[in-house]
């Protein structure tokens, strides 16, 4: 007899498991059969290739896999997939997590470590799930005289002013979920965000390293935004327009990096210290402030804490390809749709296809978004890289820097801006 | 849909407005006071001006308000203000804050403002910028002086002369 449940019985297990059964089928077909057909009632349902999708046709188009193509198709063509899958949250994070696995792989290498190891058969592959599995099962603990509304806010209002940089940021041609003709602006706006959501949790847990991490992170955030700003303001002189598509577009010939390698640098830079990244890690400095505003976070809320930074990192990485690197431009090398699978393919006796809703994607748009995640990734690549390489700064050090430094190559950058269109290199009558 | 947002624009501005003046903990004060300047960019947005709108949020709620909270958390509020605090105060002020903006609305109302006709395409910021270089240029060079002043000032005030050479950056 077992000492967890000593009055374990084969026939009672079976019998619940039953009951289970009967009430489960009970309530499903008197409750939740109508009720799914009074909320199909009022739903409007699309016309998808000259048939109206009744509840009968989706159902017998999920009974055979080729014909749910169309549903697919329709489905693509939503605001709902662009903000939940593609070029929003779901890709971001996908990306996210891949950087959080490579980050420290990567400097495991750099340092002559092996990194995460024991997760998963090959190299620690299922660390990251490990961890996820880990923080969500963890206790959320608050802090006794903590803040607690805000306390619980933060990190939500964290991810969400991630999510909504990353709303602006444009993937493929005509793949972005928020195409706001002033992209550039919108993204100001946002970034404005995250210094209030950070000093505001750090004040909420009521704790001195928190609050020491968040005054860090307001000064840092704060006077690297200046510097920020102005080193973008090249690139909407050159190209005459803040819609973040449209600047894109115009890098067909030649990235904007060409030009304004100064301001590339220090976007670059202000980047790292916006991210809160070595060498301008001091925010979350571990050797000195245990870890800056982080400290009373646990669980879950330490989980979303880390995700939307990772997904601003991936926002900005994609911000810089937009506007220095020719965002999705790139060589055609991705082949055309086979005709074939459009006409049917004669396969001995049998006649396979065709098979209606192919090709889910265009051809322009795969190649666009394959250009685009590899120079996103290489951009990832640089901002983790100094990591493993530089020490952190002094906080005057990094004050300094930002105020009279940057400041003045961003300024030198407009003035390069400025000296290529009235010299007629660039702009109308120029190059492009 | 615009009047139910117009509404809701109006309760959030005002509604947060009085909690940014009533409320006792300076922190929420902040936050509503936020709220406050969101709902003017809410109303800019309303107005087919997103240029404004999206400089309001950058500037106002992501720029001043960062500064009160700042000030506000490294500041102990026992030290400044003695707290005389009774309803007949609290109701006092809510009701001149009320008198005053009934006035005000009353001189706009009368002002005509109700002959405005609101089906006017919306103003494109590059008219904007356009106006500003050529019929408003002595505006902008006055703007771009005191601009690049405060920033000399700013980078002056940074650059202390009375840190010793050993604690120098450089």
């Amino acid at each position: 007899m077992s000492a967890i449940a000593p009055k374990f019985k084969l026939s009672e297990f079976i019998k619940s498991l039953l009951d289970n059964a009967f009430w489960t089928v009970l309530l499903a077909s008197l409750i939740g059969l109508p009720a799914i057909q009074v909320v199909l009632f009022y739903i409007e349902m699309p016309v998808i290739n000259g048939e109206l999708l009744t509840p009968f046709l989706a159902l017998t188009w999920l009974a055979d896999p080729t014909r749910s193509l169309p549903i697919l198709k329709a489905f693509m063509a939503t605001d709902m997939f662009r903000v939940m899958v593609f070029p929003g949250f779901g890709f971001a994070a996908l990306i996210a997590a891949g950087t959080i696995f490579i980050e420290r792989k990567m400097l495991a290498k750099l340092q002559l470590r092996v990194g995460p190891f024991y997760c998963g058969k090959i190299e620690g592959i299922l660390q990251l799930m490990g961890d996820g599995l880990k923080l969500i099962s963890k206790e959320i603990i608050i802090p006794a005289k903590a803040d607690k509304p805000i306390f619980w806010a933060a990190p939500v209002i964290f991810v969400a002013t991630a999510a909504a940089f990353v709303a602006l940021i444009p993937v493929a041609p005509g793949w972005v979920v928020a195409d706001v003709d002033l992209g550039l602006l919108a993204v100001f706006a946002v970034i404005g965000f995250f210094p209030i959501v950070t000093i505001l949790s750090a004040w909420s847990a009521n704790s001195k390293f928190p609050f020491i991490g968040g005054i860090r992170a307001l000064f840092q955030m704060v006077s690297f935004e200046i510097p920020l700003i102005l080193s973008l303001l090249g690139v909407v002189i050159l190209t005459g327009t803040l819609n973040l598509s449209e600047i894109a577009a115009s890098q067909t010939n030649f990235p904007w990096i060409v030009f304004l390698p100064v301001g590339a640098i220090v976007f670059f830079i202000t980047m790292l210290a916006e991210l809160e990244r070595i060498p301008f890690d001091l925010p979350e400095a571990e050797s000195e402030i245990v870890a800056g505003w982080l400290t009373e976070f646990s669980g879950m809320m330490y989980g979303l804490v880390q995700l939307g930074t990772y997904l601003k990192l991936y926002a900005f990485a994609g911000l810089f390809v937009v506007l220095f690197l020719g965002g999705w431009n790139g060589p055609m090398v991705v082949p055309p749709f086979p005709e074939e699978l459009l006409t049917g393919v004669q396969v001995g006796p049998l006649t396979v296809g065709p098979f209606p809703g192919l090709p889910l994607f265009d051809q322009e748009m795969l190649n666009g978004t394959l250009w685009f995640v590899l120079k996103t990734v290489g951009v990832i690549f640089f901002i983790l890289l100094p990591r493993g390489v530089f020490p952190r700064i002094r906080i005057d050090m990094l004050l300094s820097l930002g105020w009279t430094k940057l400041i003045g190559l961003a300024f030198v950058n407009i003035f390069i801006a400025l000296g290529l269109l009235y010299a007629g290199v660039l702009g109308p009558g120029g190059l492009q | 849909m615009a009047d139910a947002v117009f509404l809701a624009l109006t309760v959030i501005t005002i509604g947060s407005a009085i909690a940014a003046l009533e409320l006792r903990s300076l922190i929420y004060g902040s936050i509503a006071l936020m709220g406050t300047l969101g709902g003017i960019a809410g109303f800019f947005f309303m107005l087919d001006a997103p240029f404004v709108a999206l400089f309001q949020l950058a500037v106002y709620v992501g720029s001043i308000a960062v500064l009160i909270l700042f000030t506000v958390m490294l500041v102990k509020r026992e030290l400044i203000f003695k707290k005389i605090e009774d309803k007949r105060r609290k109701f006092a002020g809510i009701g001149l804050m009320m008198v005053v903006m009934v006035g005000l609305g009353a001189v706009f109302l009368d002002s005509g403002i109700k002959t405005i006709s609101t089906d006017e395409p919306a103003v494109d910021f590059r008219d904007i910028g356009t106006d500003f270089v050529t019929y408003y240029w002595p505006a902008l060079i006055l703007m771009g002086l005191i601009l690049a002043g405060s920033v000399t000032g700013a980078l002056v005030l940074a650059k202390r002369e009375d840190v010793e050479n050993d604690q120098r950056t450089n």
